[in-house]
């Protein structure tokens, strides 16, 4: 596993910390949601919706929740929408909004 | 890879110059013995849960030096480098026997990672260094007890620290 990923798997155990402690700002099915983006953009540098749908912490989800969950992270700001692509893909967002 | 060891001697700097002259003041019996918060447990749980049997490698430096720090040109004492060699390996043999029975915690699978179960893992690494340095050099309950909490409490908030230190990297974007 490359440096970068094991920096990804320390923050996600320190995020599932925030949510156990109160402090986690994203519903179960967001965190989820966005776990499954930071492993596919291990591998992929733009994230498909339906990439996201199939990836296995998610495939439970309906895809009312899914969508809803999902616009949430863009309004939130912890996953952005593609710059000047077609619609359905993402980019993890370093910034998200406080 | 060699961040564990910067880690290690950092945690080991806390604990020693910062938090063992408090705990001096209130808990006197445990002066010179044992940390209650012994941040450099938190260092090699973490390391070894992450990096596997490399944790050794990426240990081994810090650790030596944080020895040499404390024991001088003792470090090299058989006992010293047993002891070492404790430090470094029992946690990835560790999370590498839990897993042979069948618990495996893994960093990279498609569950997400579950920090209770590290730090459960944590005492069961504290508790197998503290027999086994018991083993080797014989220790006086009271330390073998205070070396429990102290691991414990040093895993917990070594987590704590980065949890509030990647959130707020991640509030201030740049993490």
């Amino acid at each position: 596993m490359p440096e970068i990923s094991k920096l990804t798997e320390l923050r996600k155990l320190l995020l599932g910390m925030e949510r156990s402690l109160g402090l986690q700002e994203l519903s179960h099915t967001e965190r989820d949601i966005y776990y499954a983006a930071s492993d596919i953009a291990k591998t992929e540098k733009q994230i498909r919706t339906t990439g996201l749908m199939e990836h296995a912490l998610v495939a439970e989800v309906s895809r009312p929740t899914f969508f809803r969950a999902l616009k949430s992270l863009v309004e939130k700001g912890y996953l952005a929408p593609s710059q000047g692509r077609s619609r359905g893909l993402y980019e993890i967002n370093r910034k998200p909004n406080g | 890879m060699f961040v564990a060891s910067v880690a290690y001697v950092a945690a080991s700097f806390v604990t020693f110059k910062i938090i063992g002259p408090v705990q001096d003041v209130f808990f006197p019996a445990l002066a010179g013995h044992a940390s209650l918060l012994f941040l450099p447990h938190g260092v090699r749980v973490l390391a070894g849960w992450l990096l596997g049997w490399r944790a050794i490698v990426a240990l081994l430096p810090g650790v030596f030096a944080v020895f040499w720090f404390v024991g001088g040109a003792d470090v090299f004492l058989p006992s010293r480098l047993i002891a070492i060699a404790i430090a470094v390996a029992t946690a990835p043999a560790t999370f590498r026997l839990l897993a042979t029975l069948g618990w495996d915690l893994s960093p990279g699978r498609d569950t997400p990672p579950c920090w209770p179960c590290i730090m459960a893992a944590g005492i069961v690494i504290s508790v197998i260094i503290a027999a086994l340095t018991n083993l080797a050099f014989g220790t006086r309950p009271v330390d073998f007890v205070a070396y429990l909490i102290g691991d414990f409490f040093g895993l917990f908030f070594l987590m704590m620290f980065l949890m509030f230190f990647f959130r707020f990297m991640r509030h201030h974007g740049t993490a």
